[in-house]
């Protein structure tokens, strides 16, 4: 698949700013219970400009996917069916809460609409992440994205997000938390490696339909494409095949795994282990997973072969071929060209 | 419920692309148009086109037949693109079964496409609108045109006579007895989408060959002989 530079922003964009809101809510939850968690004003307000701004940009980044942007509204009328439609309403919505819940916050009104926003908002962004995680694993026709794996892997990244980004704030306005956030920033970044290969390795396992399959032909007869009835790329060779991106996977791939990854876990057992709270490496741990993340969901995008590639021979090679007489199923042979 | 649809015969399509150049021809200059070009001149031509036709190579060498694939929106009866468009601009007519796009709702978000495992619907990059086959709804119910030809432009410029139209629910019309009675069969039927246009199958050509043409002399009828008779 072509991967949209739009979707990409709109990935690490939301992603940051309900992350980010996730964590400094949930600091401020935990006081309804009599824990001495929560933050400065000032804090609870920079969190919240900071996701507000990304949350606008992003939705404004997101519209240049669109051919029609001032249409976009009416993205609300099938909500019933589309993830997509979800997503825009659920996003909409966390972005005009959360506007609520700063100005509660802003003007000192820390009492129940407060909280009673606060929970709002937290149950929207999640709603909003969930449906944008749906768009892709409820696509059936991308067997690399049709799995549970990609929305567990899309919302623990959000998760991902949040706490670095938090970790990075609260080491201004309240120390005593560096070493909760270390952890929980190394179990996201550790759970996040462990889907990331998940989704990886599940693919070498995917039982792949035949351009038999396709044409409805028998499977003992091997086809192949002679013209596709162009001489040039068509929009289905372009959105569902990026050539280009298929040929620098096996670079970007490694390199998204060690950015994304490697790079910040090496950073906070870094910290962990030697007890030295450097801001340096909090900073940088933050940065690496954003540039990294931005090169994995570019891979996520590349990865995904749509089905209707069969038609143009342009999908991983698996069939079946006539050995001595017998149907022997040719083994799937993952191939990122 | 009716549910209009294309019958192909692979047996006569000769792959001669004028279907899909009437299609185009037509549904630039009609109400679902234009189909956008880009470059036509060029070193790189591109643009929408609604039926698209492919070619494929099947057996192994020398035993191979090749055939013609003509793919336009085969209007499923259970579409996958029209759940996932968020404005409701995908739908399916209740009275016909066709799938259409609202043009004016259609926000160009592309999800409709993704999908579709045929790969029937293109982006028009000028209109900013996804575009796909109507079967020519401004034909069929245009009752200024005579009775026959209220057909898609498609079928009606076929020159082998290889497609056909009609409501596939209907066991009186042409389109159901030929999938009735040639053994239609649809693309793709694990993607549970339930298409409605149906192809007839390609049977394989026997070659007879007169015993006065089996001479000594003439290596190429032997060499003709020798691969339809194989193990005969």
């Amino acid at each position: 698949m072509h991967p949209p530079l739009s979707l990409i922003w709109f990935f690490l964009t939301a992603g940051i700013s309900i992350g980010l809101f996730n964590f400094t809510y949930f600091m401020e939850f935990l006081t309804l219970f009599g824990k001495d968690t929560a933050l400065p004003k000032h804090m609870v307000l920079i969190s919240n400009v900071i996701s507000l701004v990304l949350i606008g940009l992003g939705a404004i980044g997101a519209s240049f996917h669109l051919g029609h942007k001032l249409r976009a509204w009416k993205a609300i009328k099938r909500f019933h069916t589309s993830w997509l439609s979800r997503e825009a309403v659920f996003s909409g919505a966390y972005g005009f809460t959360l506007l609520i819940f700063a100005l509660l916050r802003f003007f000192d009104h820390t009492g129940f609409w407060y909280h009673f926003f606060g929970i709002i908002t937290f149950i929207l962004g999640w709603l909003s992440a969930f449906s944008t995680a749906m768009i892709y694993a409820s696509n059936r026709f991308v067997l690399e994205w049709n799995t549970s794996i990609s929305v567990l892997y899309y919302l623990n990244m959000y998760l991902m997000f949040g706490s670095s980004a938090f970790l990075a704030l609260t080491y201004f306005y309240r120390k005593e938390f560096v070493g909760t956030y270390i952890f929980l920033t190394f179990l996201f970044l550790a759970l996040g490696l462990a889907f990331r290969l998940a989704f990886n390795i599940r693919q070498f396992y995917i039982k792949r339909p035949t351009i038999n399959e396709a044409l409805n032909l028998p499977h003992n007869r091997p086809i192949r494409v002679l013209d596709t009835g162009t001489t040039t790329d068509n929009y289905c060779t372009e959105e569902f095949y990026y050539k280009k991106g298929k040929e620098l996977l096996p670079s970007i791939l490694p390199l998204a795994y060690i950015l994304t990854f490697i790079v910040p876990l090496f950073f906070v057992l870094y910290i962990w282990i030697t007890g030295r709270v450097d801001y340096n490496f909090i900073k940088f741990t933050f940065l690496f997973i954003v540039v990294g993340s931005a090169l994995e969901r570019w891979c996520f995008f590349v990865e995904g072969n749509h089905v209707q590639n069969l038609f143009y021979g342009l999908y991983p090679e698996e069939g079946y071929t006539l050995r001595k007489g017998y149907m022997e199923r040719k083994k799937t042979r993952i191939s990122y060209r | 419920m009716p549910q209009y649809a294309l019958v192909i015969d692979l047996n006569t399509c000769v792959g001669c692309h004028a279907c899909a150049t009437n299609c185009k021809e037509w549904n630039t200059q009609a109400s679902f148009g234009p189909l956008s070009d880009f470059d036509p001149y060029g070193k790189n031509p591109k643009g929408v086109w609604y039926n698209r036709i492919m070619t494929y190579e099947m057996g192994e060498f020398p035993n191979t037949q090749v055939f013609h694939l003509p793919k336009s929106c085969l209007h499923c009866q259970d579409a996958p693109c029209v759940p996932v468009c968020p404005t409701g601009a995908s739908y399916k007519r209740e009275q016909d079964g066709i799938v259409l796009v609202n043009y004016d709702d259609c926000i160009g978000c592309k999800l409709c496409s993704w999908s579709c495992p045929y790969g029937c619907r293109e982006f028009d990059e000028a209109d900013k609108v996804m575009k796909k086959c109507t079967l020519c709804i401004d034909r069929i119910y245009d009752e200024s045109l005579p009775p026959e030809h209220r057909k898609p432009a498609c079928v009606l410029t076929c020159p082998a006579k290889a497609r056909f139209f009609g409501d596939i629910e209907d066991p009186n019309s042409e389109a159901y007895k030929m999938i009735k009675e040639r053994n239609g069969f649809v693309l793709f039927p694990d993607m549970g989408t339930n298409p409605a246009n149906h192809y007839l199958p390609r049977t394989e050509t026997k070659v007879h060959v007169d015993e006065h043409l089996l001479e000594a002399e003439n290596p190429l009828f032997l060499e003709v002989v020798r691969r339809h008779y194989k193990g005969g």
